[in-house]
């Protein structure tokens, strides 16, 4: 619906006149241009977006014609993708904050090198039916557009599955992960480090992970490991890619499933292969070494948990002892003389 | 330094201190950024470095020529062992340094009347002894787990890889809590050897300080006990 509306209003405004003085916003203009510009429903989708107080010449100024549909300017731009890839420049006449975030992001830099297909705000916030932000599955929809294949693989997943079919709010969409405005190549390795923090932004929240039995040590458990050790110490270097495993790795990260779904990559019978991908020659007791997420303990990880004691008695018996005999020794010389 | 200088450590054995000194330093600025990653001073040491795999690479670097001093340090003592039959170990704890400790105490608190008369290492300096061939024969075994995890996994449960991991970790802390605390205290705050104890380095001790810190072992050098010669120490 978006698309016949926009295209034919595009396409009508391509041949428009020079701009014309300000006569005047609201209802009275719009209904001049909607005199040629005319789509069955056009002024209802108006009407029904968010921009119900926007005249037609507020987006649309450089266009304004005389009336006549005459024009004595040159159009400023040269078709009609042209003319919402550069989209932007008009929303921020309003908008500043976020269309500014998008001059950082993936697809603006893409739009400059001249691949001009890629998303602009229009395309995922509608040109006239433009609705809240919030509502989510839309989102993940218009990054379909482009985005195809790893849409589909979403789709199935368990988050993509409880969005779309049940419409549960607590799941990411598309821009949760990757951020709607300044978008980055999700390859680019400080992106990538920064992933844990994105997991563990819901993964850790207490009243969400208790709706579904989830522990909400997952983020520490993995920081506590080394490869969570690694991940942090590497965050201040500028790396091509991580050299340790994230959560993506072991997880996946369009094709999420649950830990106990058969097909999991990570439940017992299937993360050695997992591990493989990046130790080949890794043996059925190395999984062994990553305590899944638990906190160690008597039951969970017992060796660990003990060595843990171990030491937690041991160091300051040790030092507390050498301590105390420090300060009696260098009484007793005070007291000597 | 009196005239009277005593010889009391062989040129290997202060070649293994200093060497030891130089690769605990190694270790320890290389180790505590790893143990403490959360913390800022961890991210500036660790970038000073030239990152993770670097300091990841000196570690393990000085880990390695750490355990070839264990080793051959182990090895030779062996040998002395082996090789001379009547050997009193001179490193080895005895029944009289829990006595000299528990008198050593006493004196402290004012109980005893003197301190008690030590050989040639006391118990204090044996607890240092024992204490660095534990721990660093256990940082030498639970670093080898950490070099080579997929191997060793082989042949043993998986969680050993972690539970070396928080051994290690804590073993080095503890070490290096007890080398500042305890150890620059016998060997620099000690009022009896303030500011500094020079043996280590020069290999020699005075016999002034023969007398106050190892009277028996004076006594058998000067004839005057009816001991046998000690043999090598530690």
């Amino acid at each position: 619906m978006v698309g016949p509306v926009v295209q034919v209003l595009v396409l009508g405004l391509v041949t428009a006149a020079s701009p014309a003085e300000d006569a005047g916003i609201g209802a009275e203009a719009d209904v001049a241009c909607l005199e040629c510009h005319r789509d069955p429903g056009a002024e209802d989708t108006l009407s029904k977006s968010l921009h119900t107080d926007v005249a037609c010449k507020d987006c649309h100024a450089d266009l304004w014609c005389d009336g006549q549909g005459r024009t004595d300017e040159p159009r400023p731009f040269e078709h009609r993708r042209d003319c919402a890839a550069r989209g932007a420049e008009q929303c921020t006449e309003c908008h500043y904050q976020k269309p500014t975030q998008t001059l950082e992001s993936v697809h603006h830099a893409l739009v400059a090198d001249g691949k001009l297909e890629v998303a602009a705000c229009t395309d995922c916030h509608g040109a006239h039916d433009m609705g809240k932000a919030d509502e989510r599955s839309r989102i993940s929809k218009a990054c379909a557009r482009c985005h195809e294949k790893v849409a589909a693989v979403y789709a199935k997943s368990v988050h993509g599955s409880a969005l779309l079919e049940e419409g549960n709010p607590d799941v990411p969409t598309c821009t949760d992960c990757h951020w709607a405005h300044d978008t980055v190549d999700p390859t680019m390795g400080a992106w990538r480090l920064n992933s844990p923090e994105v997991c563990g932004g819901c993964h850790t929240n207490e009243r969400m992970m208790k709706k579904y039995g989830l522990s909400t040590a997952v983020l520490s458990s993995y920081l506590s490991d080394f490869h969570g050790a690694t991940t942090v110490l590497q965050k201040s270097e500028s790396v091509e890619r991580p050299v340790v495993a994230l959560c993506s790795d072991c997880h996946g990260v369009h094709d999420i499933t649950k830990v106990d779904d058969p097909n999991s990559r990570v439940i017992q019978g299937n993360l050695v292969k997992t591990c493989r991908k990046c130790h080949p020659d890794a043996t059925d007791n190395f999984p062994g070494a990553w305590l899944s997420h638990y906190e160690p303990t008597l039951e969970k990880a017992p060796l660990v948990w003990a060595v843990r004691w171990l030491y937690k008695i041991l160091i300051p018996f040790m030092i507390g002892s050498l301590l105390l005999q420090i300060v009696l020794h260098v009484w007793r010389v005070v007291v000597n003389r | 330094m009196s005239d009277d200088s005593f010889v009391r450590f062989s040129l290997r054995q202060r070649f293994e201190h200093i060497a030891m000194m130089l690769l605990f330093t190694i270790l320890s600025l290389t180790g505590f950024p790893q143990k403490y990653f959360e913390s800022g001073w961890a991210r500036t040491v660790v970038d000073a470095l030239g990152g993770v795999g670097s300091v990841r690479m000196i570690h393990r670097a000085a880990g390695v020529l750490f355990s070839v001093l264990l080793v051959t340090h182990l090895m030779l003592a062996l040998a002395v062992l082996v090789r001379r039959r009547n050997v009193s170990l001179t490193m080895v704890p005895t029944r009289k340094d829990f006595t000299d400790a528990i008198v050593t105490l006493k004196y402290y608190l004012g109980r005893a009347k003197a301190h008690a008369r030590f050989d040639r290492f006391d118990y204090r300096q044996k607890f240092e002894y024992w204490g660095l061939i534990f721990g660093s024969i256990l940082m030498v075994v639970t670093g080898i787990v950490l070099l080579f995890p997929v191997i060793l996994s082989r042949w043993m449960p998986g969680q050993v890889i972690p539970a070396s991991k928080v051994a290690h970790s804590n073993e080095g802390l503890m070490a290096f809590l007890v080398v500042i605390v305890w150890h620059i205290y016998n060997a620099h705050l000690n009022p009896d050897v303030f500011p500094f104890d020079t043996s280590i380095f020069t290999g020699k001790i005075s016999r002034e300080r023969m007398e106050k810190e190892h009277p028996l072992e004076l006594e058998r050098a000067e004839g005057r006990s009816e001991d046998e010669e000690p043999g090598g120490g530690g």
